[in-house]
């Protein structure tokens, strides 16, 4: 039997207590993955290394409701979910882990519930906090991979000065009504954040959003998660996929590191890397 | 009178004047985003080389609205 449980720091842990051997896996979850299993490039051992992975998701919207489904569902050991927010109604359009009894309850209570059910064999833990500067570090802690599924600029930066800090890849993914991009920020190998949008002075505006745009950039930064919790090394580094859901135009931008980025590109001058 | 030359600009050809910088292009399309994306010729332009970068002749320029929505 399994238990849940709320800390101090308002987290929602749910430990599994018949947890297999973290490098094993048991005859159910065999069961359980044997469709991405049959796959030659992932195999028992890529399954065996999702449940190793430590996976952040920041923010419970249109886009993390779709990322965490889908790294719950695939076996992911690790979900750290973070957001400030209840559910509205408004966000029923779109964010697929809620249901019209569950707005007013905190999205992170709601999405625990959800992904649990989902998948008892991933540990969830789900804070209900607002990302800042300040508690960015503490909050990612020992998390291998950020996935950004954020609605603002300020708090992307937050995420990816921890990135680049602590050499966590980052998967940005934002989406605008029609249209959606995402890249992955690996730091040493590609730019980061900051080397596209050094300004900071993008005020925070509710774009329009309708559910298949979110769930396609929210699928795509789930399955480079996936990747790299697998090694696999064809990552959507150094290029930003742009996707227009209006005439279904697909761009993939090649992005380049400024090496006068304050952040990153001061990084590489202290030979940090 | 300026001499002109031809550009494209998200795929239309524009007659822009000789010597038009990212920076003044940005400013007479009104892509008046702080953290618009540019790709100049397939490349990416760092936004601070904006004011650097003097267009040629069919020369070919993307711009790019950022999404943060989630
Ligand atoms: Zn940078």
């Amino acid at each position: 039997m399994g238990e849940s449980r709320q800390t101090r720091s308002n987290t929602i842990v749910f430990c599994e207590s018949h947890f297999m051997e973290i490098d094993q896996l048991s005859s159910q979850e065999v069961i359980r993955y044997k469709r991405q299993i049959v796959i030659p490039a992932f195999g028992e051992k890529g399954q065996k290394q999702l449940k190793r992975a430590n996976v952040f998701i920041a923010g419970l919207g249109g886009l993390g409701a779709v990322s965490a489904y889908y790294l719950a569902a695939a076996g992911v050991g690790r979900l750290k979910i973070v957001d400030k927010d209840h559910v509205e109604l408004e966000n029923l359009n779109r964010q697929i882990l809620y249901s019209t009894r569950d707005v007013g309850r905190p999205k992170t209570e709601s999405a625990f519930e959800k992904l649990h059910a989902l998948n008892p064999l991933c540990r969830i833990d789900a804070q209900k906090a607002e990302i800042r500067k300040d508690n960015a570090l503490e909050l990612i802690g020992d998390c291998h991979i950020i996935v950004d599924a954020t609605d603002n600029l300020e708090t992307r930066k937050c995420l990816n000065s921890v990135s680049v800090a602590r050499q966590i890849p980052f998967i940005y993914g934002g989406i605008d009504g029609f249209t959606g991009m995402v890249t992955t920020f690996v730091p040493g190998d590609t730019p980061c954040l900051e080397c596209l949008f050094p300004e900071t002075s993008a005020a925070t505006k509710k774009v329009g959003a309708m559910g298949p745009v979110p769930g396609m950039i929210g699928a795509i930064q789930s399955l480079e998660a996936i990747k790299i919790c697998l090694g696999m090394k064809d990552l959507l580094k150094n290029t930003l996929l742009c996707i227009n859901g209006m005439d279904m135009g697909v761009k993939k931008l090649n992005l380049r590191k400024d090496p006068e980025c304050h952040l990153c590109g001061i990084q590489d001058q202290c030979g940090k890397y | 009178m300026d001499k002109t030359i031809q550009v494209i600009i998200n795929d239309i050809k524009e007659t822009v004047t000789e010597n038009t910088t990212i920076s003044q292009l940005i400013i007479r399309y009104k892509e008046g985003d702080a953290d618009l994306i540019v790709e100049h010729n397939g490349r990416f332009v760092y936004p601070r080389k904006y004011e650097e970068i003097i267009l040629s002749h069919d020369d070919r320029i993307e711009f790019i609205n950022p999404n943060f929505g989630g």
